[in-house]
């Protein structure tokens, strides 16, 4: 059998629709994971038990699941909670931010406890509120170090997002999917999906070593 | 009748079951320069952050210019925008230039405005000696010059009360004397301030009263001369010895 790179250019817009979709989910995930976990990972730092605790509890739960079942779990449970259906591409991003954040707090909560505690103690000695610390002083300072964690883990989100699939979302994979069950072109399908997130994927790492060496650098 | 500026109530304080401040007892009036000194781990540091609340303490109580710290109603934010604070290591910001590691506090908190922030953190800098680094990253100064940033930032938020945590003590030699110049300038003004430093050339210049500190406890006080030339104790008799060679 001889490979057909026909059926790549026959479904072209197709498959960029599907990549488009995938893209989106995934800067919506980064995004919102981040958010969410700079909440989480300062959260995990404090010394208030009724804040503490929770997110400790989080976390912890987050990380010892498997992503596909949380996928599902929201899939699920959105609509139950919300008194109608959501559709597949608002359910996804919430379990993708949700999910992605237990990841992202533990970053953040390293990168927090990478400033020294003078830091901290020069900022509240100045009349600056917790909030205002951490915004002006700890936060900038933490982010800068931990860059390329944060690049690594957005490069995982990336290619997580190929399981929101399970749930019937068009995003890349699915629509080759789609297109392999009318085209029975599977090889030459998969080895162009492959093709693109590896291009993609090993650009951003490239990315952040190098920005990781600059850093260790300057 | 006036208040004192700071009243330090027998305070104690424990890191866990370890005491590291005992019944500490003192009165520090307007204008006062109080120098504290005594050995490593003795809790000067701690006695210090005591003050403006960065650390807790368990017994006792401390009163800044009528603000007690163990009233649940006093505002900790409001009672530290008294007092100035200077650290051993600087703690400058270092993701932002001098100018804005001056303005920064008297900007967000105070909300001042910019401009008038700017002149003013520009007048401090000239206080300071200076002004000519205000555009440049606290890491491409000396440590002399960090640590005058570091007095004109605690300074910009108009202060009452300053507190030196060994401010000369991480300085190569050349340096520390321009330090010291900024705070002799600083007592003579007629701050009030209390100087964690083992600089006895500076105590004896401007020191209304020396405290020696052991073990959580201050074992000894007096003014310079009756503490440099009579001390009472044997730890503080052994301490000066030490540092006077
Ligand atoms: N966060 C902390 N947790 C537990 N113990 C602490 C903490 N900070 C200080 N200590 C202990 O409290 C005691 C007093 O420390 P402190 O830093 O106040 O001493 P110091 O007189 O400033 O000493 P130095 O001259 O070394 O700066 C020491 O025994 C120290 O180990
Ligand atoms: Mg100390």
């Amino acid at each position: 059998m001889g490979l057909d790179g026909m059926v790549i250019v026959r479904n072209f817009s197709f498959l960029m629709q599907g990549l488009v979709t995938t893209f989106q989910l995934a800067v919506l995930a980064i995004s919102g994971g981040l958010l969410l976990g700079t909440l989480v990972g300062m959260a995990r730092l404090s010394s208030i038990r009724a804040i503490y605790y929770p997110a400790t509890l989080f976390v912890n739960l987050m990380r010892s699941l498997p992503l596909i079942l949380v996928i599902f779990w929201f899939y699920f449970l959105v609509p139950l909670v919300a008194g109608r259906p959501m559709g597949d591409f608002l359910s996804a991003t919430i379990a993708f931010v949700v999910f992605e954040a237990s990841y992202f707090a533990e970053i953040v909560r390293a990168g927090i406890q990478s400033i020294p505690q003078g830091q901290m103690q020069a900022a509240y000695s100045t009349g600056f509120t917790y909030g205002q610390t951490m915004r002006y002083v700890i936060l900038p300072q933490a982010l800068r170090n931990m860059i390329p964690s944060l690049l690594t883990q957005s490069v995982v989100v990336f290619q997580d997002t190929s399981l929101a699939f399970v749930i019937g979302l068009k995003e890349f994979l699915r629509s080759a999917s789609i297109v392999d069950a009318r085209e029975v072109r599977s090889v030459e399908l998969y080895l162009f999906v492959g093709l693109v997130y590896f291009l993609f994927c090993f650009t951003m790492s490239r990315m952040s070593r190098k920005l990781e060496a600059e850093r260790r650098a300057a | 009748m006036s208040t004192p500026m700071i009243d330090i109530r027998n305070v104690s304080k424990w890191f866990g079951t370890h005491k590291v401040l005992d019944q500490v007892t003192e009165t520090i009036d307007r204008g006062q320069v109080i120098v504290i000194c005594g050995p490593s781990g003795s809790g000067k540091s701690t006695l210090l952050k005591t003050l403006n609340g960065l650390e807790p303490f368990q017994e006792g109580d401390v009163v800044v210019d009528g603000l007690s710290l163990r009233d649940a109603k006093t505002d900790h934010i409001k009672l530290r925008q008294k007092m100035g604070m200077v650290f051993q290591r600087f703690e400058l910001y270092p993701h932002m230039k001098v100018m804005d590691n001056i303005t920064i506090a008297p900007t967000k908190v105070r909300k001042l405005n910019p401009k008038a922030a700017r002149a003013k953190a520009m007048q401090l800098l000239e206080r300071v000696g200076i002004p000519e680094q205000a555009d440049k990253y606290p890491g491409n100064l000396s440590g002399g010059q960090q640590q005058r940033v570091a007095i004109a930032r605690a300074l910009a938020m108009e202060p009452q009360i300053m507190l030196f945590d060994e401010p000369t003590s991480a300085l190569d030699p050349e340096m520390i004397k321009e330090v010291l110049d900024v705070m002799v300038d600083l007592a003579r003004s007629g701050m009030t301030m209390i100087v964690v430093t083992h600089e006895m050339g500076f105590a004896r210049e401007v020191a209304d009263e020396i405290i020696f500190m052991d073990e959580g406890r201050i074992i000894e006080r007096g003014t310079d001369k009756s503490f440099f030339e009579k001390p009472k104790t044997d730890r503080a008799r052994d301490f000066l010895n030490k540092i006077l060679i």
